[in-house]
């Protein structure tokens, strides 16, 4: 059998039936007869932008109170309703996702429903969710990780909610109150906003008879505009979070793309050979892990951060701080190489066998399935984007990955973020060779 | 927790098996078992070698987690870098994992070109090269890998724990070993560490997915038969001593710069498959699997003296582990939380849970089993787990075990394995202060008993 016979062939079908809910929001349900589960994704746009100033998190609250009370249910009642049935409901910041045994899933899309229409917001447990968010948040304020994560998006998206954690921070949550989360779902959580998607072993036209009646007191709202943000320019920053640990996490990288730009399928194609691809065949883990031993964790990426808004171009690595300099040089060298030099031909084979190859594996878990459609309603892809992709990606040649690192990667301009036993002048004068 | 056991305590499975599975055993004594199934055109293919860090000596320890690092370095046919290389250009995945009893290696690939798998497993099997080079460059990722475990305060503590609830068996070391035996550790010593255990008769292979099974039994014939079955795992296996149990319950404590109070409080259980497995399985899921969940309920919801609670049973080869995790909350006393743990479990070990409470767990048990094995990979797991550590046939039969757990037997258990002077109890606390026992024990450093 030869390695690379094939790839092309693999193609994912999807099939997707549409729906416009009587309330107003899109439904996109895809059938799948075997599956034992039930999926469903619902996406609203907004999310945490729309916290207002002073009350972040609150979205992120709000999504989480879902399931603490809703109509005439108390929170006991919900968990009774799912932990029987096999069911799970999580509420978010920008939507909400469920799954279910196939059996028990109309019981369980008709809770979601609920949830999204009519939570309850009890006292007590607003009061008693805060605080284990706060509880939360205290520990973070401590964990290197996080702290690096959060100066690296500060650095970039500045003071741009982009940049801030959907969470919010310890003191506009100990602001938060009940009416905060009544009045932002009450504004926001409108059907107009959102996009339902549903995969399981349901026909689609029950799936939506079901949600139509169910959600049919939803308020319809008004759809939302997405201003353009205003963005500080890409340049040198750095920052540290100093903490006493055995490993410095170190974020380097810059503002990146939205999903709509045209490049996007050869920066994919790009981010596999650079940092992203999987074991030891991308460049960054085979020089700075493989080669170097300079960590376990090593990774880069330019796509995934893809949105409605740029997304950042990021690469990471947990090393000692004593290899800090060489990973921070090691990092630049590989964004000006893979500008500099056209990718070989059979590493780039390489990566495009993956991602067109990878397309079959990915699609196996229903949960999968609806995330991909919400992804591919928010984004415009058509419905048979899954089919037409292997073409998309066997056509990009080595220029074509050249061209696009020359106008998406910016080596001379890079923020750096470090956590752990590291001084910021370190930072500076990696930055600074060449 | 420290070990990759939680899917052990969970039960799959249902009534009806997520697929047929088929037992065959090549002339080498390499056991082969294969599911069909067709939802999706993928095969799972794991090879799992019963070794881990159990086998491990002293001057050893660490070495079967680094070995299985270097089985991606290179063999024979497919040298450095070929197997990601390969798995990528095929469009499939790959990893492996080492426990305290097993060590597994993962392929995930489209069901017209999953054979590549069984070409590579053969290969290292058969031929690994363990170049000087590669070995001494992968420790440094071994040591950088350990390091960023010891960033982890959750981590640290549930180490201190085990090693203070076995003291002599090597269940107490962590799987990834320690940083000076690994610094000390020669090509040598992997190679014949590598000659006693990785060989067909110590191996158990795993095709799960979009397979004709004939044609699946005969590929792994072509690749494996042909090769050396090598030493008997009795004869490879040193000898270890045996734990006897501590009496009394002991306490340690750590510190760690944040604002935590952490909790972890584990007893020495039993075997892999053993009826005690189940009764504990369901033990797990009545004190904190979902929101109704007693300690859930009592301490999260009601009384806000956790901000989380977990509990998994860690059954192993040679015994196991019942865990209990809890994140107390930064307005409760410490104290009190323990207090209010410790009425819970004397209500546990004193009286049978009712019927109501055992019908919703038996309710979760079995709706879990639906996500359990969606995907092949998933129930490819579960059958090589089970397979290498008890029996295959408990991937499919365990759901009917724990069903069958009743409420006086979940009683005896906890009354017999949770009882509190065969415990360890650690708390990780803020540098600057820390939490007082509860006034009827006295606070104790690591390994010291009452």
């Amino acid at each position: 059998m030869s390695a690379r016979a094939g790839t092309a062939d693999l193609v994912v079908r999807l099939p997707i039936e549409r729906f416009t809910l009587e309330c107003g929001a899109r439904l996109l349900v895809s059938q799948r007869r075997d599956a034992p589960v039930i999926a469903l994704q619902m996406h609203l746009r907004g999310g945490h932008s729309l916290d207002e100033p002073g009350l972040e998190g609150q979205a992120y609250l709000t999504g989480g109170l879902l399931d603490q009370g809703a109509g005439k249910r108390s929170e006991e009642e919900i968990a009774e309703v799912l932990e029987t049935s096999g069911g799970s409901i999580s509420g978010e910041s920008n939507g909400l996702s469920a799954a279910a045994a196939a059996e028990r899933w109309d019981t369980v899309l008709e809770l979601a429903a609920e949830l999204i229409c009519a939570p309850t917001f009890p006292a007590d447990k607003v009061r008693s969710q805060r605080q284990r968010l706060l509880d939360r948040l205290l520990l973070e304020r401590d964990e290197p990780r996080v702290q690096g994560d959060r100066l690296f998006k500060q650095l970039i998206y500045g003071d741009h909610w982009l940049g801030r954690s959907a969470a919010g921070t310890y003191e506009s949550v100990a602001r938060l109150e009940r009416k905060h989360l009544v009045a932002f779902h009450r504004r926001n959580w409108v059907a107009r906003r959102a996009v339902i998607a549903v995969c399981g072993p349901v026909e689609p036209s029950r799936v939506a008879k079901l949600l139509d009646r169910a959600l049919r007191r939803w308020t319809p709202g008004e759809e939302l505009p997405y201003p353009t943000p205003e963005l500080p320019p890409r340049a040198v920053r750095t920052a540290v979070f100093p903490a006493e640990r055995e490993q410095v996490h170190v974020f380097l990288g810059h503002l990146g793309v939205r999903r709509a730009d045209p490049d996007y399928p050869a920066l994919v194609v790009m981010d596999h050979v650079l940092g992203a691809g999987p074991g030891f065949t991308n460049r960054v883990a085979m020089r700075l892990r493989d080669e170097l031993g300079l960590a376990y964790t090593v990774h880069a990426n330019i796509h995934g951060s893809a949105g409605v808004h740029p997304g950042a171009f990021t690469a990471y690595i947990g090393t000692s701080a004593s290899k800090v300099p060489v990973a921070i040089e090691g990092f630049l060298r590989e964004m000006r190489r893979i500008q500099d030099e056209p990718v070989g031909d059979a590493e780039l084979a390489t990566a495009k066998d993956y991602v067109v190859g990878s397309f079959a594996l990915s699609f196996q878990r229903a949960a999968r399935r609806a995330n991909f459609m919400v992804t591919a309603e928010r984004f415009g892809l058509p419905d048979d984007h899954l089919e037409r992709a292997p073409k998309v990606y066997a056509a990009i040649t080595p220029e074509d990955v050249q061209r696009v690192a020359r106008a998406h990667l910016h080596p001379q301009a890079c923020v750096v973020a470090a956590a752990g036993p590291i001084r910021e002048s370190t930072l500076r004068k990696a930055l600074a060779s060449k | 927790m420290p070990h990759k056991h939680a899917s052990k305590s969970k039960p799959s499975a249902s009534h009806s098996a997520p697929a047929k599975v088929r037992e065959h055993h090549l002339a080498n004594g390499m056991r082969v078992l294969i599911a069909a199934r067709h939802s999706d055109p993928v095969v799972a293919v794991m090879l799992w070698y019963r070794v881990g860090s159990r086998n491990e000596r002293e001057h050893e320890a660490g070495v079967s987690h680094f070995l299985e690092h270097m089985m991606f370095k290179g063999a024979e046919r497919f040298g450095k870098g070929e197997i990601d290389r390969l798995t990528t250009m095929l469009g499939g995945s790959n990893n492996a994992f080492t426990s305290c009893d097993h060590t597994a290696y993962w392929f995930e690939l489209a069901s017209d070109r999953w054979e590549k798998a069984l070409e590579i497993e053969a290969d290292r099997m058969r031929a690994l090269a363990l170049e000087p080079a590669e070995f001494n460059a992968e420790r440094e990722v071994v040591l950088e890998e350990l390091s960023m475990g010891l960033d982890d305060p959750w981590r640290r503590l549930t180490e201190l724990v085990q090693s203070t609830l076995f003291l002599r068996h090597p269940y107490r070391r962590p799987v990834i070993g320690h940083a000076d035996a690994l610094k000390r550790l020669s090509v040598a010593q992997m190679r014949d560490y590598w000659r006693r255990f990785y060989h067909p008769g110590n191996a158990t292979l795993v095709i799960c997915g979009d397979v004709d099974p004939a044609v699946a039994l005969e590929r792994a014939r072509a690749h494996f038969e042909a090769l050396p079955r090598g030493a008997s795992y009795e004869e490879a296996d040193p000898f270890r001593p045996a734990e006897t149990p501590e009496p009394g319950q002991r306490r340690v404590e750590m510190h760690w710069d944040d604002q935590g109070k952490r909790l972890c409080i584990a007893w020495p259980t039993v075997s892999v498959g053993t009826p005690d497995d189940h009764a504990l399985d369901v033990v797990s899921t009545l004190l904190t699997a979902g929101r109704l969940s007693r300690l859930q309920d009592r301490l999260v919801y009601e009384e806000e003296l956790a901000t989380s609670i977990s509990t998994q049973s860690d059954t192993r080869v040679e015994g196991g582990v019942f865990w209990l995790l809890a994140e107390c909350a930064q307005n409760a006393d410490p104290r009190e939380l323990e207090r209010v743990l410790d009425e819970e479990l004397e209500r546990l070990r004193r009286e049978p849970p009712s019927a109501k409470e055992l019908a919703r767990v038996r309710a979760v048990l079995r709706a879990s089993e639906a996500f359990e094995n969606e995907t092949a990979s998933d129930f490819a797991e579960r059958l090589g787990e089970y397979a290498t550590d008890a029996h295959w046939k408990l991937a499919i039969e365990s759901l009917e075990h724990v069903l069958a757990v009743d409420a006086k037997a979940v009683r005896d258990c906890a009354a017999r394995l949770l009882a509190p002077e065969r415990r360890v109890v650690g708390w990780c606390t803020p540098k600057a202060a820390t939490p007082k026992a509860p006034s009827r024990r006295k606070n104790a450093r690591r390994g010291a008993k009452r």
